[in-house]
């Protein structure tokens, strides 16, 4: 079943559109990667499903319905960014309290093993916590929630690397355990990428790829040697990614549709053949241009 | 086993070849229930549905059976499939790059050979 629709979904910010156009259906109980640069969309897009943005125009249905103003889907929606605003006047246990009496699927034990695990202080007020502290906490209510729609939105923020590794480790792990539909964004695939089961790639809005992570894996291919060679057997309209490598050598990655002729011919030829990580195509297929920061460095 | 993240290797098939390794070393026998996808999910930090695609290699290949309800069976002769098969594919192919590597660089088939023997003697010798 699809938990999620948006059909030609637009949002404008006065001239700009956040949002254009953007069409995806999302399935219940996966764990799904939104991956974007800066200003892609992701947080618009992220914010829509939870409810707290009302879109120009397109269609939104969460759990079949419009999120906007939806007590159902407040109950079974939980989002968490580094902006989360709690009370002043409440300390760290009494949110715990507050949201366990919100979320009906709330879990208790959960909420105060990681509590303990990572160290908050149970007394401190939560903009007394530090970055990495506050986005652990959030990371903890989003967990323990255990909401039917999960949504985290680039939930590692100020976490140091062991955080990290654990939270996704304890995100795949209560997942395993609970299933549910949790949606990830994040601009760093590469920590993420092994717990995911599906990809969303957005850019201007837009989205531009929704795959398995396999299938995402094995989307392209790069390509090392002689710059003549590989121009000659590659149709420049697959290229993904190109990189000099110096005058005569060079690194494409290309559509990964290529013929078992042009594969022995490549090979053949000298042509080194390699995997593109999905961390690596991310970036390439979310840039804006062909080349790479060394474009900019070149004497023209 | 630590999963390679940068191998050129689907993690999917990484998980593939551990269960056959485990298969091979007699850590799980004949009509004996194999991990589940959650277990290997967990063991080796993975979506469940990596892991699912691992076990479904390994169905498809005729090493494994499915049980409805019950989970994934180890079938006979399943150690015979796994030499015969990873003999024909992954050896195979490799023989091919091999002899691809050695066409590019002008080695006959006489020294190709020896070059084989040398590298055996060399592993007896080890041994």
């Amino acid at each position: 079943m699809s938990i999620v629709s948006c059909q030609h979904l637009d949002k404008k910010y006065k001239k700009q559109y956040a949002l254009k156009d953007l069409t995806i259906e999302l399935e219940e109980n996966r764990i799904i990667g939104l991956i974007g640069r800066n200003g892609a969309g992701k947080t618009t897009l992220l914010k829509t499903l939870a409810g707290q943005i009302v879109p120009t125009g397109g269609e939104v249905k969460v759990f079949g319905e419009n999120p906007f103003n939806n007590l159902k889907l407040s109950a079974n929606t939980i989002y968490v960014d580094d902006q989360m605003q709690f009370s002043l006047e409440m300390r760290i246990h009494e949110i715990l309290v507050a949201a366990e009496m919100f979320y009906e699927n709330w879990n208790r034990e959960l909420a105060d093993r990681l509590i303990y695990y990572f160290g908050v202080d149970r007394y401190d007020f939560h903009d007394q916590l530090s970055k990495g502290m506050a986005s652990t906490f959030n990371a903890i209510l989003g967990l323990a929630s255990r909401c039917p729609l999960t949504i985290f939105d680039e939930p590692t923020t100020g976490m140091d690397y062991s955080v990290r590794q654990d939270f996704y480790r304890a995100l795949l792990k209560d997942y395993i355990a609970h299933p549910r539909t949790i949606i990830v964004s994040s601009h760093l695939l590469n920590e993420l990428e092994s717990i995911l089961e599906e990809i969303v790639l957005i850019k201007n809005g837009k989205c531009i790829l929704h795959e398995s992570i396999e299938d995402f894996k094995e989307y392209a291919i790069g390509l090392s040697g002689d710059k003549n060679v590989i121009q000659s057997i590659v149709d420049h309209d697959v290229i993904i990614h190109e990189k000099e490598l110096s005058e005569s050598q060079v690194y494409i990655a290309v559509d990964n549709h290529l013929s078992e002729k042009d594969i022995t011919g490549l090979k053949q030829q000298g042509v080194q053949m390699t995997s593109v990580e999905a961390a690596d195509l991310s970036m390439f297929l979310t840039n804006d241009t062909r080349g790479g920061i060394d474009d900019v460095f070149k004497s023209s | 086993m630590v999963l390679n993240h940068d191998s050129s290797k689907p993690i999917y098939v990484q998980i593939a070849e551990w269960l056959e390794t485990e298969i091979l070393n007699d850590q799980i026998s004949t009509d004996e229930k194999i991990y589940s996808q959650y277990q290997l999910a967990d063991l080796f930090n993975i979506n469940p549905a990596t892991a699912a695609k691992g076990l479904n290699i390994l169905v498809n290949n005729g090493v494994l059976y499915k049980k409805r309800g019950l989970g994934m069976f180890v079938k006979e002769r399943a150690k015979e499939q796994i030499l015969l098969r990873r003999k024909n594919e992954n050896l195979m192919n490799m023989v091919r790059d091999l002899v691809q590597e050695a066409d590019y660089l002008k080695v006959d088939d006489e020294e190709l050979m020896k070059m084989i023997q040398q590298i055996r003697l060399e592993r007896r010798g080890e041994s």
